[in-house]
């Protein structure tokens, strides 16, 4: 039997208990003027960004457009160059955000890495973490939950407070929920304001999608009350289970670092022991290795794209290629293409697939950390995770795909096979073609795709607040009043 | 039990660290021999113009690691440590990055610094913030000051002795990163291991004062525990933001179109002013010539690769000077921040940081251009393909020997004298070790 009415007032009474102290006033407010620090410093960088890439897309757009002119493989080389937008909900948890790649110039013949992220332009102070009110929120905040916390149950008890709450007839039960409630509503102090300043500026940069925006913000607001609700019954708990107020702080700080510091740590070592993944030469000598093993479009001996032309001769009746009612040095490329970009995705995909799995070990964690369960949300919903950034980067090799074999068709149908060089009159088509190629736009996750991401870490984070509720429930007796 | 986990989790980072540099050598090998393969294989099936070969062929440079690299990862895990270039436009190639998972990277790595910069700290907060509170809340103290006469040197043994077990456990580190990664026992090692020795003395100073504040122990602990917050996240993480916008660099995204822009338009160019420009940059080659009307020419074309890398020149310089100047500010502010400080100097002094990395990529502009001019008056010559030795064509290295001096030590050194200053005279203006 639950009473509310007992509930409430000894939450009221933890509320109004940690707010008399003027310090813990003060660290409520200092808390919120870093939220308001850390949100408009991470708005203003975003917008900075988003302003570059508009910027610079645009930049690349116009020159590719008033391109003259010329031969469509001169096209194919000049390429275009492809800028990473972030989500608007990005600036609430960077994330990966800092060590992604921003710019990837796409060519044909050959996949660029994607350079300039934020780390590879900054000290090595970025190490240290970022700025953000992800990190404020779900590293600081839990660790000011406990120093508020620690002495909740414990600290009545060494005051021989608790037998007389008892003797008035209020039950454990009652007891605890009314201690992590009166925690989590000082929480809510900090991170309801930190949530509305996410939605004024939310509105402020007014995405042109607003709906899978603000399905993200709902996701990231409900999972952090979840998440600091469950810190405040956690803090509660091991009050309630510490012989003394020292002890407990003791216990929570050990909690804190085991959850923020080493499982982290630990787990990204596991993970790398178990899926150990290659470096960029060994990459790229791969590739290279298995490209040779299938023909060189460039090398005319080739036996590969021998074998085609003597194919293509033989099908349409001529002698020489010279002869082929297309161009037949775009038919050759355009095979190369197809081939070296095959070559190349299936040693981009394992790479992947390594990816994940390393850091699937380390998602795997959450069972034991909250931490990372929220984080993995957090980063899913604001678009910062490494999903996301698969998008873009599978997107932009698509693009790049598409527009050397748009350039490699152009050139089999338009160009004539007697050409010898493609400075030649005859080598020459419009540039309208270049104003008919579309201009590269990536998308975000879609809403399938988010709830797959987050869905195991959604079931960490739930299994850890059903956990305490039914400690609340089935282990009060294993308590001391005493 | 504290001593134990430090250990423990030290040893892990330093063969965090072993693994580190000899996955870094193997890639500085493996590059040699792609370099080489590469080399025989394009020699051997090119036959035609030494330009066309050029135009194949790439060259390794590596950035060679110093051995404390091990011991203070830096940037090195994302930076390559070698690259394989050919002679033609720079700028597309050099700033390719090591693969790594994105992830490993936000959680960062778990080397010695690492160990030293946040667990040190917290286990020396752990040793000492109920120093003398303890003996006040046990009842001990008042027994403690009858009994003797200087219960302050007590209190001041204790802290001596925590001290020892500290540096007993740092120098059996020490011991064991020189012998497992065979590092030289050299200036370089005897920093590192100075800053982290004064890194230590910080945290201990720091702890007594606060000890000597006499406040209660759980107040000692949140005091301590919120100080290696704001010094260990906090501070830096503001720091950061700030150093970055006030210093935007937009100029990484001008350069990858100016050098794009700036040889690929040349294509649909008249071929004389793209020569002319050349020409001027490089007067010893002004007795080759395009041959007129020629659609195509390797001196032209090289002329014109050369164009992409001269007219991003403005952004590039731009960008290195920002680069310098956001590591310049970053320096300055660690001055008043232990753990930035600490930090900068470890990677500085392991070659992990900013500086090896403005320093290498000076390094290999300049190989880049020693290349060019050892193969540009080859292909204008229009030299046979088997005239040339290649197999002198080996990697070459960049070996960073920028050296420290002594004034790195001095701010940890003043804030440590600082805080014991402070910490003497807060504990005689509280009178609480007279009992």
């Amino acid at each position: 039997m639950i009473r509310f009415a007992q509930i409430k007032l000894i939450a009221n009474h933890t509320y109004n208990n940690i707010l008399t102290f003027p310090i813990n006033r003060w660290l409520v407010g200092g808390f919120l003027v870093l939220i308001a620090i850390a949100l408009s410093s991470s708005y203003m960088s975003y917008a900075n960004h988003q302003h570059d890439v508009g910027h610079y897309s645009k930049d690349v757009r116009d020159r590719w457009e008033n391109n003259p002119d010329k031969h469509p493989h001169r096209m194919a080389h000049y390429g275009y160059v492809a800028f990473r937008s972030k989500f608007p909900l990005s600036f609430f948890d960077q994330g990966l955000d800092n060590y992604l790649g921003n710019v990837m110039f796409l060519e044909a013949h050959r996949q660029n890495s994607v350079n300039f992220s934020k780390a590879s332009l900054s000290s090595s102070l970025l190490r240290f973490g970022e700025l953000s009110v992800g990190l404020l929120l779900q590293l600081l905040l839990p660790l000011l939950i406990f120093f508020w916390g620690y002495a909740s149950v414990s600290g009545e008890r060494e005051k021989s407070i608790l037998k007389l709450f008892f003797t008035q007839g209020v039950s454990w039960k009652e007891l605890l929920l009314g201690k992590s409630l009166g925690l989590f509503s000082v929480s809510l102090l900090i991170i309801i304001p930190a949530l509305i300043f996410t939605l004024l500026l939310l509105f402020i940069i007014k995405p042109a999608e607003f709906s899978p925006v603000l399905f993200s913000f709902g996701g990231v607001a409900i999972t952090h009350l979840i998440y600091l609700f469950v810190m405040s019954f956690l803090a509660t708990w091991i009050s309630a289970k510490s012989t003394s107020s020292k002890s407990s702080l003791i216990t929570l700080i050990g909690c804190w670092l085991f959850f923020v510091l080493i499982i982290p740590k630990t787990s990204q070592v596991m993970a790398q022991i178990i899926y150990p993944s290659p470096s960029k030469i060994e990459f790229d000598a791969a590739v290279e290795h298995e490209l040779i093993q299938h023909g060189d479009s460039h090398n005319p001996d080739d036996p590969h794209f021998n074998a085609i032309k003597d194919s293509l001769l033989s099908e349409y009746n001529v002698s020489s290629t010279k002869d082929l009612p297309f161009n037949f040095g775009g038919y050759i490329m355009k095979e190369g293409e197809k081939l070296s970009t095959e070559v190349f995705r299936k040693h981009q995909e394992e790479l992947i697939n390594t990816y994940k799995k390393q850091n699937s070990v380390i998602q795997k964690m959450a069972i034991l950390n909250p931490y990372i369960a929220i984080k993995n949300i957090s980063m899913v919903l604001s678009g910062t995770d490494f999903g996301s950034y698969q998008i873009f980067k599978s997107e932009a090799e698509e693009y790049r795909y598409n527009l050397a074999q748009t350039m490699n068709n152009l050139q089999i149908e338009h160009i004539s096979n007697t050409t010898t060089s493609s400075a030649d009159k005859g080598a020459v088509i419009s540039q309208q073609y270049w104003k008919d190629f579309p201009s590269f736009e990536h998308r975000f996750l879609k809403v399938n795709e988010i709830i797959d991401s987050i869905s195991y870490s959604l079931f960490c984070l739930i299994l850890w607040l059903g956990l305490l509720l039914s400690c609340m429930f089935f282990f009060t007796n294993t308590l001391r009043a005493l | 039990m504290g001593l134990s986990i430090l250990l423990a989790i030290g040893i892990l980072s330093i063969h965090i660290g072993k693994v580190f540099i000899d996955r870094q050598t193997k890639v500085i090998e493996l590059t040699q021999e792609v370099q080489t393969e590469h080399l025989e294989r394009h020699v051997e099936y090119i036959d035609g113009h030494i330009g066309l070969l050029l135009y194949y062929v790439k060259f390794g440079f590596a950035n060679e690691q110093s051995p404390l690299a091990g011991l203070s990862l830096g940037q090195k895990d994302f930076r390559q440590a070698a690259q394989l270039i050919n002679i033609r436009n720079l700028e597309e190639q050099k700033n390719t990055t090591e693969l790594l998972n994105p992830l490993f990277q936000l959680l960062g790595n778990l080397d010695l610094s690492f160990v030293l910069i946040y667990l040190f700290p917290l286990i020396i907060i752990a040793l000492c913030f109920d120093l003398l509170s303890e003996e006040k809340e046990s009842g001990r103290w008042s027994l403690l000051a009858v009994q003797s006469k200087k219960p302050k040197s007590i209190i001041l043994s204790k802290l001596l002795i925590r001290f020892c077990f500290i540096v007993i456990a740092f120098i059996l580190l020490a011991i064991l990163s020189v012998v497992y990664l065979k590092l030289p026992v050299d200036v370089s090692l005897l920093s590192y291991m100075g800053i982290a020795f004064l890194y230590i003395c910080f945290w201990f100073s720091l702890s007594w004062l606060i000890v000597s504040l006499d406040k209660s122990s759980k107040q000692n602990c949140i005091l301590l525990l919120s100080v290696w917050l704001l010094l260990t996240t906090v501070i830096p993480a503001i720091t950061n933001s700030a150093v970055s916008s006030i210093y935007p660099i937009p100029e990484a995204y001008d350069t990858t179109i100016d050098s794009r822009d700036g040889y690929h338009t040349k294509w649909d160019q008249p071929k004389e002013p793209t020569i002319e420009k050349f020409k001027k940059l490089y007067p010893q080659y002004e007795k080759y010539n395009h041959p007129e009307g020629a659609s195509f020419g390797w001196f032209w074309y090289y002329a014109m690769q050369h164009m992409g890398d001269e007219e991003s020149v403005e952004a590039r310089q731009m960008m290195k000077e920002k680069l310098s100047k956001r590591n310049t500010l970053t320096q300055k502010i660690g001055y008043f921040v232990p753990s930035i400080n600490t930090q900068l100097n470890l990677n500085r002094i392991s070659k992990t940081g900013m500086d090896n990395y403005l320093n290498y990529m000076n390094a290999l502009e300049h190989h880049h251009e020693k290349l060019r001019l050892t193969f540009y008056p080859k292909v204008f010559e229009e030299k046979t393909i088997k005239s040339e030795n290649w197999s002198q064509y080996k990697m070459e290295y960049h070996v960073d020997d920028s050296n420290g001096s002594l004034f790195i030590f001095a701010p940890l050194f003043l804030a440590s004298l600082l805080l014991i200053g402070l910490a003497a005279v807060s504990s005689r203006s509280n009178q609480i070790l007279m009992g």
